[in-house]
């Protein structure tokens, strides 16, 4: 029986180099050592392409191509034969493989010397087993399929986008065993995520901004394609890359940088996957954790899974609450408001709200929840609408892919982080109340 | 002739992979278990019959032969080539410097975090089983990573 590629995926995370034999056009052989192959499909395989050497050039001038491959987990080695086809020097592929080896080059002291300069891919012509002895391979911690199965049914129940996230970070805590992630949602308008989920933080993080491109979240959005690293590397570290970026882009004062990231500081593995659906980047789920090659190919495959299905449901809710359910509303009677004024500050340069003098959000989400309170100080309305939003003249929504629904989740939460009197809470279809329960003193800047 | 540095570093904890090449150009490998200087500026690299076997096979139709060697922890990395390689039987009385290769590998994969049960069951051998290639380095180049990458080691040959 021929082997398969995907049933060694290990032999592929730079535990052990790959070896890779070529012979020149007079006939004498080659050894290099691979820092990396990365697999495509059942048929193909990348492998880095960091430096022109020997190797390369024999590629180059037709030498067929050899590669011995070792398990980590079972010692067993596996000879492949391949044939070369083409170097890739951006896209999807090369971010892919660009990131995973600069956990590689740090595990190994080679970080800035490793360097990929292109993902080399090639025709898998054979795979043969090389005798030897072996061990059993550690028992997973998770059984992945299963924990998509559970997780990918739990899905299925919520009633709105809210209880979508909540059930999704849960299953990624529960049924996958995940102790650090984020979820975050895509701003098509502004070219940034937000995060609206996270587990495992002292500090939750909803509300802060990552901008597109930037760190390995960034870059998981901009190319659609998961991102995965198995060991701490400075390069991909959260802050330090998302600030550099940030700083590079000039859009220190556009994003949201009042709410720290979440993240650990020393994460050893890390893993972002895109949420797609539609054609369209919803968001990105992310996770770390501390101890090296944490997240394998199973669990990569497991998540992206999950992230297309909850990508689905997504865009399923987003769609309902664009119709409000007709039940009639009828508006709480007035009541006497009791306890502490509460001063709410709006600075509409930005959009930015602060209770007292604590800051609490800005951009679309600040600008609603403005105008909310300036409809229950005016005319004690308390009940609203995602379509009456949508038209208010006072938001400004970004248009048609404004992630409304998502928005309106960020606000409620973050309120709900600050306590300090005012919440929003859904109530059906695409509709909210809003709740009061301090004297409020609205004071624009 | 080796210098005393290179010698040194072939006999150390390295890796060793043998390659060769079918008169077609097909390139062909194995794990090696051990390397020892002989005489007449020759060295031998003990490899598994049952793993070589089409490398070997190659070595003789063609002579040619090209051998890595890499300590792990450093990354550096020597690889010697030779025109005049021939397949020589292994002697029982060379098995403890197969022995001691192993027993000075293992540290330095473990420095990295694989497991010496792993360690060692790749290179675990039948006696029986070993083989050894013998020939002269005609050149040897560094490929320790980074810009110097596959030059030739002038002073060393």
């Amino acid at each position: 029986m021929t082997l398969r590629l995907d049933s060694l995926r290990e032999c592929l995370e730079g535990i052990i180099p790959g070896h890779i034999v070529t012979c020149d056009p007079g006939g004498m052989p080659n050894v290099a050592f691979l820092s990396q192959a990365e697999y495509v499909d059942n048929e193909h395989i990348a492998l880095s392409y960091q430096f022109f050497n020997t190797t390369r050039r024999n590629v180059l001038a037709g030498s067929p191509v050899r590669l011995l491959l070792t398990s980590h987990l079972t010692a067993r080695q596996y000879r492949l034969s391949l044939q070369y086809l083409r170097t890739e020097t951006a896209g999807p592929l090369f971010e892919r493989m660009k990131a995973k080896l600069a956990g590689i080059a740090a595990h190994s002291g080679m970080a800035g010397i490793f360097r990929l300069l292109g993902a080399d891919i090639y025709r898998v012509l054979d795979i043969a087993p090389v005798p030897g002895g072996s061990i059993s391979p550690p028992q997973p911690a998770v059984n992945c399929l299963n924990a998509l199965r559970r997780s990918t049914d739990r899905l299925g129940n919520c009633a709105n986008l809210e209880c979508l996230l909540e059930k999704a970070v849960d299953c990624l805590e529960k049924e996958f065993g995940i102790n650090h992630l984020m979820l975050l949602m895509h701003d098509e308008a502004r070219g940034c995520l937000f995060t609206l989920a996270s587990r495992g933080y002292a500090q939750s993080g909803i509300g802060s901004e990552i901008p597109v491109g930037s760190g390995l979240i960034g870059i998981c959005a901009r190319e659609r394609s998961p991102i995965r690293i198995g060991f701490m590397t400075s390069e991909y570290a959260y802050g330090r890359t998302v600030r550099d970026g940030l700083a590079a882009a000039g859009q220190i004062d556009a994003l949201e940088t009042a709410i720290p990231l979440p993240g650990l500081p020393n994460a050893a593995s890390q893993m972002a996957i895109p949420i797609v659906a539609d054609d369209r980047l919803l968001g990105v789920i992310y996770v770390e954790s501390l101890a090296d090659l944490h997240f394998g190919y199973d669990e990569e495959d497991a998540l992206v899974v999950f992230a297309g299905h909850l990508g689905l449901a997504m865009l399923h809710h987003q769609i309902t609450d664009e119709t409000p359910d007709e039940t009639p509303v009828n508006e709480r009677p007035p009541v006497q408001l009791q306890g502490t004024p509460l001063t709410v500050r709006h600075f509409a340069t930005n959009d930015s709200i602060f209770l007292d003098d604590d800051y609490l959000i800005k951009g679309v989400a600040g600008a609603i929840l403005w105008a909310l309170l300036d409809d229950f100080t005016q005319r004690g309305r308390t009940s609203f609408t995602n379509k009456g939003l949508r038209v208010d003249s006072r938001i400004r929504l970004p248009g048609a892919s404004d992630n409304l629904e998502a928005r309106l989740v960020l606000l409620q939460r973050r309120l709900a982080e600050r306590n300090a009197g005012i919440a929003i809470d859904k109530t059906g279809r695409g509709r909210f109340t809003l709740t009061v329960e301090r004297p409020l003193t609205l004071a624009e800047s | 002739m080796l210098d005393h540095d290179l010698a040194a570093f072939i006999q150390s904890g390295v890796s060793i992979t043998l390659a060769a090449c079918a008169p077609g150009r097909l390139p062909s490998m194995s794990r090696g278990y051990a390397c020892m200087p002989l005489d007449s500026d020759a060295i031998g690299i003990v490899l598994p019959r049952s793993q070589a076997a089409e490398a070997l096979d190659n070595i003789r139709l063609t002579g040619r032969v090209a051998v890595a060697f890499s300590q792990p922890t450093t990354n550096r990395t020597t690889q010697l080539k030779g025109t005049d390689a021939r397949i020589a039987a292994f002697d029982p009385a060379d098995e403890p410097l197969v022995r001691k290769h192993i027993n000075d590998f293992v540290p330095e994969a473990i420095a990295l975090g694989t497991p010496e049960e792993m360690v060692r069951a790749l290179l675990s051998y039948e006696r029986n089983d070993l083989v050894m290639v013998v020939f002269t380095p005609t050149s040897s180049f560094d490929q320790t990573p980074g810009p110097k990458a596959g030059q030739p080691l002038l002073a060393t040959l």
